[in-house]
């Protein structure tokens, strides 16, 4: 369960203050799938960083799970990062030098696994995406939808109750992305909490809701299925409900 | 996380970086064969120093004219001595009946000369006994006569080296020299024997003890040699000496050193070029060390946007502290490694080349480098890797 109530996120500029996030209040429940949209520069990305404990807020609160994030220490979001949270970004973000199933095994490390269970787990996981015969293989011989899918195998491999996706197809074409977004579905199905952010309506019509950022106010919440083009849902003269 | 899993991925960003890895890796193994090398070359002229006097034996007591105060140094350097005498020399075998050889010796320089061939050469004026105590063999003709010291005959034993100078090929022993304005006849030739106690014994000349004190024109010996029958008794016939001269003297204007007295002061100046020489090579670590720094901070900076990830994927601060300072320590490690295996490489070369000085890097620098290539890498790697453990995860994975 995430809780955010008045939350800002303000950059201070020299003299100048930036408000990438102001009065933001939402409840995104178990299992849900939401979609966050809006222009670029409305503070998406923050707003998934924060939700993701990367990123704190300048002010208001932030419960995740019933538990306030503002009290937990570097090692405590270490921990809540690790177990309850799975990242996957645009840009992949794969460790280069190191092969597929390597890069899937990174957070079992952290955990602390011992490599022959970590060895069996990451085979699993690189197997429920399909990729089992590229284990072996750097991210450089991969092509970007077989590394979006190593970086799922990664962001679920320690079983998070919560996927947080920046653009996950964004570099992809549309019959890998297609792919990726499909394994998203299925994740969510299986009852993970799926938060996307994305520029794409067809994206955004898979989720549940949608969720409308400008200058870092929520201004508009739709249903997935609702969702035609981008022009009605940026549309500034319809006031937030 | 177990540290074995950091070591393993630490290793891959050296991998991979193959180039920068070597370079940071030569500075290292450069100043690890320095250390070695040049702390082995050191203790290898305190060995070879140290050898030559231990193997004069050690049942040896020196007695020098003049008291010093500050015990330790070399006597005989400040203040006027009172003199040493022949009967002062003779007293002390008579009254000590441990010392078993008592050896006067009075040192001076002169030119030596025959027909047209001359050079200088230290003269040492001594008795038949000196050959005994300081194992000198002949190569021809006879030693210096046994009788009475006061008799000056003019008598010479001259070194192989005077020798050959002198009368090139051509027999020495009955000849006639010139010992400074002294017509002297040549009784033996001493074999080659190299240096002893700082005197290189292939270039003196060795004339009776009267005879030398004449030439010297002094009254004073230079020193006298006592060999004692035991090293036991080495303490308490150092102090019968020293009454025996408070005896004769009225004051104790000598002094007694043991052999074993100037081989650890010689031994400790040595070693002291030693740490001296192992101080210049650690600077050259340290060198590494800021080499191995710059390494990794560029290597933090360049992966700035991993270190974002890692933590994205809930890596606390101290596991990425760890990696990059297991990097660090690896890459410093490595080059000991391979610094001290090539240094020994160097060594066994340098001994088989000059196997007269017995160069062996002594096992405390082994131990040090050992000790400072890895502290090297802690130390020089403490700083990038706090760094890369203090990024703000959002700005990381940006890459800023
Ligand atoms: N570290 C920072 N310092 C200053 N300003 C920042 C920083 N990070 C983000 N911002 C600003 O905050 C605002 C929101 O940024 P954010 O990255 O959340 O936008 P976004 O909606 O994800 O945009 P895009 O669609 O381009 O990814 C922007 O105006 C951005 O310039
Ligand atoms: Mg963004």
């Amino acid at each position: 369960m995430i809780h955010l109530e008045d939350v800002w996120r303000t950059y201070r500029m020299g003299d100048e203050e930036l408000h990438a996030l102001r009065e933001v209040t939402e409840e995104i429940r178990d299992g849900e799938h939401v979609a966050i949209m809006g222009p670029s520069g409305s503070g998406k990305s923050t707003l998934l960083n924060i939700i993701g404990c990367l990123d704190r807020p300048t002010r208001g609160r932030y419960r995740l799970d019933g538990r306030e994030v503002a009290s937990l220490d570097p090692d405590e979001l270490a921990e809540v990062r690790l177990h309850r949270i799975g990242f996957i970004f645009q840009s992949f973000h794969l460790v280069p030098r190191l092969s597929a199933l390597d890069n899937v095994e990174l957070p079992l490390i952290f955990a602390g696994m011992p490599p022959a269970e970590r060895r069996k787990r990451g085979e699993e996981a690189l197997d429920a995406v399909g990729l089992m015969p590229w284990a072996g293989h750097r991210p450089s011989e991969l092509s970007g939808g077989q590394k979006q899918r190593v970086a799922i195998a990664r962001a679920t491999i320690m079983g998070p109750g919560l996927l947080l996706a920046d653009e996950p197809t964004g570099n992809l074409d549309s019959r890998s992305g297609h792919q990726v977004l499909e394994m998203l579905s299925q994740l969510n199905a299986n009852g993970k909490t799926l938060l996307v952010v994305t520029h794409d309506p067809s994206v955004a019509r898979r989720a549940d809701r949608v969720v409308v950022l400008r200058d870092g106010q929520i201004v508009r919440r739709v249903e997935g299925r609702s969702v035609s083009d981008l022009a009605t849902l940026f549309a500034e003269d319809v006031p937030a409900p | 996380m177990k540290t074995v899993d950091i070591l393993r991925f630490a290793a891959t960003a050296l991998v991979q970086h193959r180039r920068r890895t070597l370079l940071s890796l030569i500075g290292v193994v450069i100043g690890v064969v320095a250390v070695v090398s040049l702390t082995a070359l050191g203790e290898g002229a305190r060995r070879y120093v140290t050898d030559q006097f231990a193997s004069l034996g050690s049942s040896l007591l020196i007695v020098m004219p003049g008291k010093n105060e500050t015990t330790g140094g070399f006597p005989g350097v400040m203040g006027a001595p009172n003199d040493l005498t022949l009967e002062d020399v003779k007293a002390v075998q008579r009254h000590i009946p441990q010392v078993l050889r008592a050896v006067p010796i009075a040192l001076s320089t002169a030119d030596v000369a025959h027909l047209e061939r001359g050079r200088q050469v230290m003269v040492i004026g001594t008795t038949p006994d000196f050959r005994r105590v300081r194992d000198l063999r002949m190569l021809a003709g006879r030693f210096l006569p046994a009788g009475d010291w006061e008799r000056g005959a003019p008598v010479v034993v001259i070194g192989r080296k005077v020798a050959r100078e002198l009368f090139g090929q051509a027999n020495a022993v009955g000849e006639p020299i010139r010992v400074g304005g002294w017509r002297m006849r040549v009784l033996g030739v001493l074999a080659g024997q190299g240096t002893q106690m700082g005197l290189n014994m292939d270039e003196v000349v060795l004339v009776p003890v009267a005879t030398g004190l004449r030439m010297a024109n002094r009254t004073s010996l230079s020193r006298a040699i006592l060999e004692v029958h035991s090293v036991a008794d080495m303490e308490a016939v150092k102090r019968r000496v020293i009454d025996v001269v408070i005896e004769r003297h009225d004051e104790e204007d000598v002094t007694v050193i043991t052999q074993e007295a100037v081989l650890s002061s010689l031994s400790s100046i040595l070693q002291v070029l030693t740490l001296v020489v192992a101080g210049i090579a650690a600077i050259s670590l340290t060198v590494a060390g800021i080499g191995i720094m710059n390494v990794m901070l560029v290597s933090v900076s360049e992966r700035t946007s991993e270190v974002g990830l890692l933590k994205a994927l809930g890596a606390t601060r101290r596991q990425i502290l760890l990696i990059f300072l297991l990097e660090a320590v690896l890459l410093s490690t490595a080059g000991g490694a391979i610094g001290l295996a090539l240094g020994w490489a160097v060594v066994e070369l340098g001994t088989a080349l000059y196997p007269a000085v017995p160069a062996s890097p002594p096992a405390w620098a082994v131990g040090a480098v050992i000790g400072v290539s890895f502290g090297t890498g802690t130390l020089f790697g403490v700083l990038p890797a706090w760094r890369a453990a203090r990024l703000d995860p959002v700005s990381a994975l940006q890459g800023r």
